[in-house]
């Protein structure tokens, strides 16, 4: 808005990119999520294996088998940034056990698919177990939590998170209810410290048309890559119809949104139990990509606030940020090997320059500060509060007079001057 | 004018805030097609009732009959299903969402369209959606030389009258049987406060029936059928605005017992 002037100049030489530019982020936003933007670049995210793999083949260069586990890392930490943007980004809550679904999905299907309890579901089964488990979890924790306002939300999740990683640490033993012994001895649901091991993979073809055999790794990148867009996809179809709207109105003004006849209660339970299923599934697919479901980095609180960065960083209810976010934390550490020693003072510096300078993180248009006043978790701040000055041309009394004689509409009773 | 059936109905309407009664059993009917303003000192408690009549708050005695039906005790979101909108003192736009999408939530309550269907572009969701949007058009009609171009701009850029007209837009895509407006002239200069007065009357020509919050005297006299004076909580008059403005009441009320008596 502010760049107009600065436009008129350039009229001539304006090209689409310097337009883009001066579009400001809700513009970015805009640009970036049309479809003929995100259809080419997740053909280009698909492709990316097979092009190194090509690289690798032609030259003296080795390194598609691991830079492609480190891009499927990425994709996976997109899926979980989309996920938690939908929570926080859309619907203004602070869900800080947010992690605890991504493990809860993890630890499903490494249940129903391995020897622990001897249970090996075909694929579409699975998906049905840790979506049903996931959903669960998150209405048993959402639906007394989301009644609560502000912080309380916060420090419920908060709390949820670092159960579920205790229960998950204690359950390979039999559980102990008042002092009664619940299941045989010997039970061991989720392994511990070890967590479940040999988990079996999606039973998948190993090799496809055209491009012959298709190994475990790649398959796994195109799995996340795959998922990324299907949640892409899901999140602009919502935020463009009447379920997106009604969340970002809940988080813009929740008395507004009741007054309008938003059942807020019910909408931002669907967005907390959506963003926890979509997380279970993410962790689902990992749990079959490594063959293992951990306790850590499962459920670690660091992992939550890891993803917290990503979105906050990309900016809070930008899909495009919040892709760039999971970029940005997850692919220069490789790049940057010999400094890893210094990765969080860098990721520090990063984050507090960005807090200084773009509050509302590098694609956002709201910025994060505790909520005054009743309503949600968060209150998210326009960047741009400044209003602009009414349009009318300013009228003088005289002819304030004239138009409101001229309108005969109202006449002053000076009884009535109160 | 008092022709119509009443489609509000307040009966004994109380509401204490700890030792303090905001409201105190206060009655009102709205008739339909009727514009009925509610006037009183600052602090009168004019607010409070309309936030009773909405759901924001519950009362603690009394009860609103909406064409008949009961009120007090719905969710704020089940009594604007059942027809009441209202527009709010301090402005109280989405401002993230652009001006189409604020107007579109005025169409949250009667469209029907769920997760599910928005992803498959089920029938059904994609014609409550095209439903929807025709009514963007039909809500914005009074507004259209002022809104229209700024559809696709977020309400935070938008300027405080330009707000106050998304505001009543919002209201009006809820297709409410009863408009509770609070004080929608605020702020606004002599120029617009006219076209506020001709926007409330064709609304009302429309078929709404309002219930309306105001200050500004010449344009309550102006527009309203009927005019209901509070002061501390209570109903001290009610009447047609000539009757209303020569009561002793009611200018003591606002000047004080010695200037009444004067």
């Amino acid at each position: 808005m502010s760049a107009q002037p600065a436009r008129s100049e350039v009229t001539e030489s304006s090209s689409s990119l310097r337009q883009f530019w001066h579009s400001g982020p809700a513009g970015w936003n805009r640009a970036l999520t049309r479809a003929r933007v995100l259809v080419p670049f997740f053909l280009a995210a698909l492709a990316v294996p097979l092009v190194l793999q090509y690289v690798e083949d032609n030259s003296s260069w080795i390194g598609a088998q691991y830079w492609t586990l480190i891009l499927a890392t990425c994709a996976m930490y997109a899926c979980l940034a989309v996920a938690l943007n939908l929570v926080v980004g859309y619907a203004g809550l602070l869900n800080l056990g947010f992690i605890a679904f991504f493990g809860i999905g993890s630890y499903a299907y490494a249940l129903v698919a391995s020897d622990q309890i001897h249970q090996h579901y075909p694929l579409w089964a699975a998906v049905l177990v840790v979506s049903i488990v996931t959903l669960a979890f998150a209405l048993l924790v959402g639906v007394p939590a989301l009644r609560l306002r502000g912080d309380y939300l916060a420090i419920v999740t908060l709390a949820f998170g670092l159960i579920m990683r205790d229960v998950v640490l204690e359950l390979d033993r039999p559980p102990v209810l008042a002092g009664h012994q619940v299941g045989p001895d010997g039970l061991n649901i989720t392994g511990g410290t070890n967590g479940i091991h040999q988990v079996q993979p999606f039973n998948l073809p190993t090799s496809l048309p055209l491009l012959g055999p298709v190994p475990h790794y790649r398959m796994y990148y195109w799995i996340f890559v795959g998922f990324l867009a299907l949640c892409i996809y899901f999140m602009l179809r919502w935020r463009s119809t009447r379920t997106g709207r009604a969340w970002v109105a809940i988080r813009d003004d929740e008395l507004a949104a009741r007054a309008m006849g938003v059942n807020t209660f019910k909408y931002r339970l669907l967005a907390f139990a959506t963003s926890a299923v979509m997380a279970g599934i993410v962790g689902m697919i990992n749990a079959a990509q490594i063959f293992n479901a951990f306790p850590s980095p499962n459920f670690d609180v660091q992992t939550t606030v890891m993803v917290f960065i990503m979105v906050i960083l990309g900016g809070l209810g930008s899909l495009p940020g919040a892709i760039l976010g999971a970029i940005a934390f997850t692919v220069p550490p490789f790049l940057l090997q010999q400094f890893v020693f210094y990765k969080y003072l860098v990721i520090s510096i990063v984050l507090i320059a960005v807090m200084v300078f773009r509050p509302e993180g590098l694609l956002g248009t709201v910025s994060i500060r505790p909520r005054k006043t009743m309503g949600g978790t968060l209150e998210l701040l326009t960047a741009e509060s400044a209003v602009e000055a009414s349009e009318l041309p300013a009228v003088t009394d005289t002819e304030v007079a004239d138009v409101e004689a001229a309108a005969g509409a109202i006449v002053e009773d000076p009884e009535w001057k109160l | 004018m008092s022709g119509g059936a009443a489609v509000l109905e307040i009966r004994g309407l109380t509401r204490r805030f700890g030792g303090l009664t905001a409201v105190d059993n206060f009655d009102v009917d709205v008739r339909e097609g009727e514009i009925v303003s509610l006037v009183g000192p600052n602090g009168a408690g004019k607010t409070t009732v309309f936030n009773l009549i909405s759901g924001v708050l519950r009362p603690t005695a009394g009860s609103v009959l909406l064409l008949g039906r009961e009120l007090v005790r719905l969710p704020a979101h089940r009594i604007t299903h059942q027809g009441v909108a209202r527009t709010f003192q301090n402005i109280r736009v989405f401002p993230q969402l652009t001006v189409r999408e604020n107007i579109l939530l005025g169409t949250h309550h009667w469209t029907r369209s769920g997760m599910l269907g928005s992803v498959t572009f089920w029938p059904g969701t994609v014609r409550a959606e095209r439903a929807a949007q025709a009514e963007v058009h039909t809500a914005i009609d009074l507004f259209r030389e002022r809104l229209e171009a700024r559809l696709e701009d977020p309400a935070f850029s938008l300027s405080y009258a330009n707000r106050r007209r998304t505001e009543i837009a919002r209201a009006l895509a809820a297709r409410p049987k009863l408009l509770l407006l609070d004080e929608p002239a605020a702020g606004m200069n002599p120029y617009e406060r006219i076209e506020m007065a001709g926007l409330i009357r064709s609304m009302r020509d429309r078929g709404l029936t309002i219930l309306l919050i105001e200050h500004h005297m010449p344009l309550v006299m102006e527009i309203s059928d009927r005019v209901v004076v509070m002061d501390h909580g209570v109903k001290i008059a009610e009447g047609l605005p000539k009757e209303v403005h020569s009561n002793p009441r009611v200018v003591e009320a606002y000047l004080g017992r010695r200037a009444a008596t004067a």
